[in-house]
C-alpha cells in the first residue's frame, strides 16, 4: 500500500528522488541544538491553545452585565472582552486549562527563543552561510514579543489595561507624528472608541502568526538547504554533518519531544496559575493597582522605564519627553537593530568572512562569550528593574534606595560579568579537559615507602567517556632559582 | 552531579516524580480553592454584650450581588463599649502604654497623642499586635498581638473615656454584603497601595502598605475609618457603612481567600513570579529533557 | 581576534548504511530500554483515557491537567525513548555539497540582469522612469486610507478637558461632592458633572490638614495658587504626567502621590511636584471652591494633562 501511495504521489509530484534525500537527512545529536524545538513546539501548542480560545473570547469592548458563575463579578457591567474571557475561566469546560496552558506557552516559546538565541550566539551559528536564518530569528523574537503583549492585553483586565495606557504613552511620546498615531491606532484620545480591542484580536491572532508562521517555514526551509552546524568532533569536518537520520530516528524523537513539550505546558497550564483575570477586575482607566508588571519579556522595557530620570526637553513650543522616547522608543529599537546587525558587527572585528559549519565551543571565543554573557546580564538587571516596588517590599529597604542601587547596577555589574566571563573562559581553555571525567589513578606504595602510580580500569560502558588519567607528579621540578628561600626557612632535600 | 545522569531514565523518571509531588502540593487544602466554611478568623465574643459576628461565606444565600439592591441595615454598628472596661483598660494602659503615650494618653516626644482618636483606632494599633512597639521604626509591624481581644477593647474603652470623639468600635455583621459592590469600591480605593490581590507593598520613604491577609473584619472596618500611619482616613461622607461592609466582605472573603481556580497562586505578585516559573520550571525542566535526549559531547 | 578556535584533524568514521538491517540499537540493553519504553507508553495511554474521563466527571482544571500531561508526557517519553536507544546507533554521515555557483555562473546571472535589464531600460528610459515615479505615487497614497482612517486627527482634544468653571465635582457614581463628605487625610476620586468615569477628566480629590486663620498659606509650587484649594480640599489630575497610569495611592502622613506605575512621587503640599521618580512634570492642579456647601471647579486645567507629547508648549 505505502508502494502504492509513493508511486502516485511521484506521477504527480515527482517525490521519490527528493522524498529519498530528505528521509535521508542527517541531523547532528548535541542536546543545545534542540532548543530551537522547544521554541517550535511551543508555538505549536499556542496555535492549538489559540484556536480554542479565540472560539470563546469575544473582542469587543462593548459593556455587557455579566452573568456568569464568579459572584463578585455578578451584576457588574463588563466588557464583552472582560467577560466572555473570565466565562471561558469558569463556565466552559477546560477553558482555564486551555486559556492557562496558552498563556504558560507564550511564556516559554519566548523564553526557548532567548535560550536558543544564546546558543546561536556563543557557538557562532549565526557566521556565514547562516547570517539570514539569525535575521529571520531576531524578527521572530521581536514578532513574539509584540504578539504576547497584544494577547495578554486582550482580556481588558486591570493589569493589562494598565499596560495598554502605557503603550499609548509611549505612542504619545514619538516626535512630531506621536500624537496623530495614537489617535489613529486608538480612535480618539485615551482609552479611545473602543475599537483598539478588535484591532489587538485581529494583529494577535491573524496577521502576526501569519508572519511568524510564515517566517518560521523560511528559518526551517533554510536549516535544510544550508543544513546543520555541529561542534567539531570524531570524524566531524567542514564538510559533513554526523548525526541520526531523518526518518526514523529523528522524526520519533523529535515527535516525543513535541509531546513532551506540550506534556510540561498543560502541566503548567493546569497546576500553576497564571494571570488570574477574575481578580483584578474590569480594566477601568481612572483605577489601578499596586504591583503591576508585564509580562516577563516586556520587563526589560518596564524596568527601563522606571529607572530612567525625568530628563524632558521643552522648548520653542514643543515637547520632547526623552524620558519616555529614549527608554521605550530609543532602546528597543536599539537593541533589535543591533541583534539585527551582529553578525555584520562581529565581522567587522574578527575579519572572518569563510563559511562556517562547524561551530565554536564558547571557551574557544573568549571576546564574544563574555560580551554575550554581559549583555545577558543587561537586559537581565533591566527586567529585575521592573520589580523595584515588590523588591523594595520584599528586602525591606525604601523605593529610592532600590531605584538608585538598579541605576548603578544596571551598568556595573555587566561589565564585571564581561571581566569575569572573558577570565572563565581563558581559564577553561588552559586545563586541559576541563569539567570532563578522566580515568582514575590508582596510587599504590610499596613496602619500601615509594609511591608508584598506574592507571585504572575503565568503568564498565564508561571508556567512551573518560579521557586519559592525568599523570601524578613524581618529583619536584624546579630550577635552583626556585629552591631559593628566605632568611630562617630550611628547605629540606629528598 | 555526575552520577545523576548515570542511570539514562534516571533524569525523566525524577522529571514525572517532581511533577506528582508538585501536583500533591497544589491538591493540598490550603492551596485549593474557596471553602463554604463560615470564617472564624474574627475573634470570639468576649462578654459583656459584645456580639463579634464575621457574618457568613458569600457562597451561601442571603448574599446579595445586584448592585442596586439597597440592604436592610447597613451592617455596621458603632457600639461604645461599657464603662466597667475603663477601670481595667486604665491599669493595663498604665502598666504598657503610658510610658510612651503618657499616662493621659496625651502623648510625649515618644508616641503621639491618643486622645479623640477614639476606641476603634486603639483597637485595631493593639488587636493587631501593632502596639506595644516592638522596635521604633518607620512604620509599626503587625505581629503577635500582646493582649487579647478583650484587654485591646478595655484599654481602647480606656483611651476613649479620656476625650469624646474619633472611630467607634464596630460590630461586623456581612450577612447582607454585596461583594460585586465591594470588589469595585475595593479597586477604586484600596488596590492603589494594598494592589489588587491585597498583598501589599513598599510605598514611598521607608513606608510600606501591609497585606491584607490576616485581618479580620472588625480591623479592617477600623482601618479604613481611622487611617492608621500613611492610610488615608475614610469617613462615612467618602464610604457609607454600607458600602464598608461590602469592601470589608470582599476582603475578608475573595481577597483572603481569593479563588485560586488555575492552580497554585504562585504568591499573587504577578508576572514577574509568573515569569521565574515559566523560565525556571518551564523551559528548564524542557532543556533538562534536552540533555537527556541529545549528546552531551 | 586571536582566539581563533582550533578543530582537530579527525579520524574519518566507519561510515554506517542507512539501509543497514544489522545496525546495532544505542542501548546496551535493549530489552530492558524498550521495558521503560512499554511502560511509559501504557502509562502515557491511560493518561490520555483519565483526562477523557475526567473531562466528563468534573470541570476540575487540575485532574485534567495532571491526567492529559501524564498521559502526553508518557507517549512521549515512549517514542522518544524508542527513538534514542532502541533504534540504530549509527555514527550515520551525510556530506555537505557546497550549494554555491561556479564563479562563471554567478557572473551569468549577474550579466543576465545588468546586461539584459540595462539594454531594455536604456533603450525606453522614460517608460521606466514613469513607471518609477508611478509606483511611488501608489505607494504614498496606499498609505493614506491605510494610516489616515484609523481614526481622528488629534486637534484640541488633547489640551482641554471637561472641567469647566463651576462643573461640580462628582464621584464615579455621579454623586456631587459636599464639603463634609472627606475627613482630614481623606481621598476620593472625582470627575466633572456629567462626565463620570471619563479618563481624561479623572481627578484626585485630598483633605489635607485645614489651615488655622493664623497659619501661613499652604506652600504651592507656583504663586497665584493660594485661593485654589477650599477648607482644606485640594485637587489634581489623577493622570500621571510619565505614562499615564492613575496616581491613586496617597500617602496621608507624608502627604505624597505615590503613582503605583513607575514609583514617582509628588510632594501635595508643594503643587504636586515630582520629588523622585520618572515623572517629569507636577501633576497639574484643578482650582476649586466651595458653592451651596458643594466643590465646585473654578476653571478648567491651564494646561494639558497627562504625559508628554509633541505638540505640547
Amino acid at each position: 500500500m505505502i508502494d502504492q501511495s509513493v508511486r502516485w504521489l511521484d506521477d504527480r509530484l515527482g517525490i521519490a528522488k527528493g522524498g529519498r534525500t530528505m528521509l535521508d537527512k542527517i541531523f547532528p545529536d548535541h542536546w543545545s541544538f534542540m532548543l530551537g524545538e522547544i521554541a517550535l513546539y511551543s508555538f505549536v501548542v499556542l496555535i492549538a491553545t489559540g484556536v480554542f480560545l479565540s472560539l470563546y473570547y469575544i473582542p469587543s469592548a462593548h459593556e455587557v452585565v455579566y452573568h456568569g458563575s464568579y459572584l463578585p463579578l455578578r451584576g457588574q457591567r463588563v466588557s464583552e472582552a472582560y467577560s466572555s474571557t473570565v466565562g471561558l475561566s469558569f463556565d466552559v469546560k477546560s477553558g482555564l486549562l486551555i486559556r492557562q496552558t496558552h498563556h504558560w506557552a507564550a511564556d516559554v516559546f519566548l523564553g526557548s527563543i532567548a535560550v536558543h538565541m544564546a546558543r546561536i550566539f556563543f557557538t557562532g551559528a549565526f557566521r556565514k552561510p547562516r547570517e539570514l536564518n539569525w535575521i529571520v530569528g531576531v524578527t521572530m523574537l521581536m514578532l513574539g514579543i509584540v504578539n504576547g503583549f497584544l494577547g495578554y492585553s486582550l482580556p481588558d483586565d486591570l493589569v493589562s489595561g494598565t499596560g495598554i495606557r502605557i503603550a499609548y504613552s509611549i505612542i504619545e511620546s514619538v516626535p512630531l507624528v506621536g500624537s496623530y498615531l495614537g489617535f489613529f491606532l486608538f480612535g480618539g484620545n485615551y482609552p479611545g472608541n473602543g475599537i483598539i480591542i478588535p484591532r489587538f484580536f485581529l494583529l494577535h491572532v491573524l496577521i502576526l502568526p501569519v508572519i511568524i508562521g510564515g517566517l518560521i517555514a523560511v528559518h526551517l526551509g533554510l536549516l535544510v538547504k544550508q543544513k546543520h552546524t555541529q561542534f567539531p568532533g570524531k570524524g566531524k569536518t567542514e564538510d559533513n554533518v554526523v548525526g541520526t537520520p531523518m526518518f526514523p530516528t529523528f522524526i520519533a524523537k523529535t515527535t516525543g519531544f513535541m509531546f513532551m513539550t506540550s506534556a510540561v505546558l498543560l502541566l503548567l497550564g493546569g497546576l500553576a496559575q497564571i494571570n488570574p483575570i477574575w481578580q483584578f477586575g474590569q480594566y477601568e482607566p481612572y483605577q489601578i493597582s499596586y504591583a503591576v508588571q508585564p509580562d516577563w519579556y516586556m520587563g526589560w522595557l518596564d524596568g527601563a522605564l522606571r529607572i530612567m530620570p525625568s530628563w524632558e526637553w521643552v522648548g520653542w513650543g514643543h515637547t520632547l519627553p526623552l524620558e519616555v522616547f529614549l527608554p521605550a522608543v530609543v532602546f528597543p529599537g536599539l537593541t533589535f537593530g543591533f541583534f539585527w546587525g551582529w553578525p555584520h558587527i562581529e565581522k567587522r572585528f574578527t575579519k572572518d568572512v569563510a563559511t562556517h559549519n562547524l561551530l565554536d565551543r564558547p571557551r574557544d571565543r573568549p571576546k564574544r562569550t563574555a560580551f554575550g554573557a554581559a549583555m545577558l546580564m543587561f537586559y537581565f538587571m533591566l527586567f529585575a528593574a521592573s520589580s523595584t516596588d515588590v523588591m523594595a517590599n520584599f528586602f525591606n529597604v525604601s523605593l529610592n534606595v532600590v531605584l538608585w542601587t538598579f541605576r548603578v547596577i544596571v551598568f556595573v555589574i555587566p561589565i564585571i560579568t564581561y571581566f569575569v566571563t572573558y577570565q572563565i573562559c581563558n581559564e577553561m581553555r588552559a586545563a586541559e579537559g576541563i569539567g570532563k571525567r578522566k580515568r582514575a589513578m590508582v596510587v599504590s606504595r610499596s613496602d619500601t615507602g615509594a609511591y608508584s602510580t598506574v592507571t585504572a580500569e575503565p568503568r564498565p560502558g564508561d571508556d567512551a567517556h573518560e579521557l586519559d588519567a592525568i599523570p601524578v607528579p613524581t618529583y619536584i621540578n624546579l630550577t635552583p632559582e626556585e629552591l631559593e628561600t628566605g632568611p630562617g626557612v630550611r628547605r629540606v632535600m629528598r | 552531579m555526575r552520577s545523576l545522569f548515570r542511570g539514562r531514565f534516571l533524569v525523566p523518571a525524577l522529571l514525572l516524580v517532581s511533577v506528582g509531588l508538585f501536583g500533591l502540593l497544589v491538591f493540598s487544602p490550603s492551596a485549593s480553592s474557596a471553602t463554604s466554611a463560615t470564617s472564624t478568623a474574627n475573634t470570639g465574643s468576649s462578654g459583656a454584650g459584645l456580639k463579634a459576628n464575621s457574618g457568613q461565606f458569600p457562597e451561601t444565600p442571603g448574599f446579595s450581588s445586584s448592585p442596586n439592591q439597597s440592604p436592610s441595615g447597613d451592617g455596621i454598628y458603632n457600639v461604645s463599649l461599657p464603662q466597667s472596661f475603663i477601670a481595667p483598660g486604665q491599669a493595663l494602659f498604665a502598666a504598657n502604654c503610658a510610658s510612651c503615650h503618657g499616662g493621659d494618653a496625651a502623648g510625649t516626644d515618644r508616641a503621639p497623642n491618643l486622645q479623640s482618636l477614639g476606641a476603634g483606632t486603639v483597637d485595631f494599633w493593639v488587636s493587631t499586635g501593632r502596639m506595644p512597639l516592638a522596635n521604633s521604626s518607620i512604620q509599626a509591624a503587625r505581629k503577635q498581638p500582646r493582649f487579647n481581644n478583650l484587654q485591646s477593647l478595655e484599654i481602647s474603652a480606656y483611651v476613649q473615656s479620656l476625650a469624646p470623639g474619633g472611630v467607634k468600635v464596630p460590630v461586623v455583621n456581612l450577612s447582607n454584603a454585596n461583594v460585586g459592590n465591594g470588589f469595585r469600591l475595593f479597586t477604586l480605593n484600596c488596590a492603589a497601595c494594598h494592589t489588587i490581590t491585597g498583598a501589599g507593598d513598599a510605598l514611598a520613604d521607608g513606608a510600606y502598605a501591609p497585606s491584607l491577609h490576616y485581618a479580620t473584619t472588625r480591623q479592617i472596618v477600623e482601618a479604613v475609618r481611622s487611617g492608621p500611619g500613611n492610610m488615608p482616613h475614610f469617613g462615612p461622607g467618602n464610604i457609607s457603612n454600607a458600602e464598608v461592609r461590602d469592601i470589608t466582605a470582599y476582603v475578608h472573603s475573595y481577597i483572603q481567600h481569593p479563588i485560586n481556580r488555575g492552580g497554585f497562586g504562585l504568591g499573587g505578585i504577578g508576572p514577574v513570579g509568573e515569569g521565574f516559573v515559566g523560565l525556571l520550571i518551564g523551559v528548564g525542566a524542557l532543556m533538562l529533557v534536552c540533555f537527556w535526549i541529545g549528546d552531551r559531547t | 581576534m586571536s582566539d581563533e578556535s582550533t578543530v582537530q584533524p579527525t579520524a574519518p568514521l566507519p561510515v554506517a548504511a542507512l539501509d543497514d538491517p544489522h545496525q546495532l540499537p544505542y542501548a546496551k540493553h535493549p530489552g530492558r530500554a524498550q521495558a521503560v519504553a512499554v511502560v511509559a507508553m501504557i502509562i502515557g495511554i491511560l493518561g490520555c483515557i483519565g483526562f477523557g474521563i475526567t473531562y466528563w466527571v468534573s470541570d476540575q482544571t487540575q485532574w485534567q491537567a495532571v491526567t492529559l500531561g501524564v498521559g502526553l508526557l508518557g507517549l512521549g517519553f515512549g517514542v522518544t525513548a524508542w527513538g534514542k536507544y532502541l533504534m540504530a546507533r549509527g555514527p550515520f554521515v551525510e556530506e555537505r555539497h557546497p550549494f554555491n555557483s561556479s564563479d562563471e555562473e554567478v557572473k551569468e546571472m549577474t550579466a543576465a540582469i545588468t546586461q539584459r535589464g540595462g539594454i531594455v531600460v536604456a533603450r525606453r528610459k522614460l517608460l521606466g522612469g514613469l513607471f518609477a515615479i508611478g509606483s511611488l505615487a501608489f505607494g504614498v497614497v496606499a498609505a493614506f486610507p491605510l494610516i489616515r482612517s484609523l481614526g481622528p486627527k488629534p486637534g484640541r482634544a488633547l489640551f482641554v478637558t471637561n472641567w469647566r468653571r463651576n462643573a461640580q465635582l462628582v464621584t464615579v457614581d455621579g454623586r456631587p461632592v459636599h464639603k463634609n463628605d472627606l475627613e482630614v487625610g481623606g481621598v476620593l476620586t472625582v470627575f466633572p458633572r456629567g462626565f463620570a468615569g471619563s479618563s481624561p477628566d479623572q481627578t484626585i480629590l485630598l483633605r489635607i490638614e485645614e489651615l488655622g486663620p493664623e497659619d501661613p498659606p499652604l506652600s504651592l509650587a507656583s504663586p497665584g495658587r493660594s485661593d485654589w484649594t477650599a477648607l482644606g480640599y485640594v485637587a489634581y489630575s489623577k493622570m500621571c504626567t510619565h505614562l499615564g497610569c492613575p496616581v491613586g495611592l496617597y500617602q496621608e502622613q507624608t502627604v505624597e502621590l505615590v503613582c503605583p506605575c513607575h514609583q514617582s512621587i509628588f510632594n501635595v503640599l508643594a503643587g504636586a511636584v515630582p520629588e523622585f521618580g520618572p515623572a517629569p512634570r507636577p501633576l497639574p492642579q484643578l482650582p476649586i471652591k466651595v458653592q451651596n456647601g458643594f466643590l465646585v471647579a473654578q476653571d478648567g486645567y491651564n494646561q494639558p494633562i497627562g504625559p508628554g507629547f509633541w505638540e505640547r508648549p
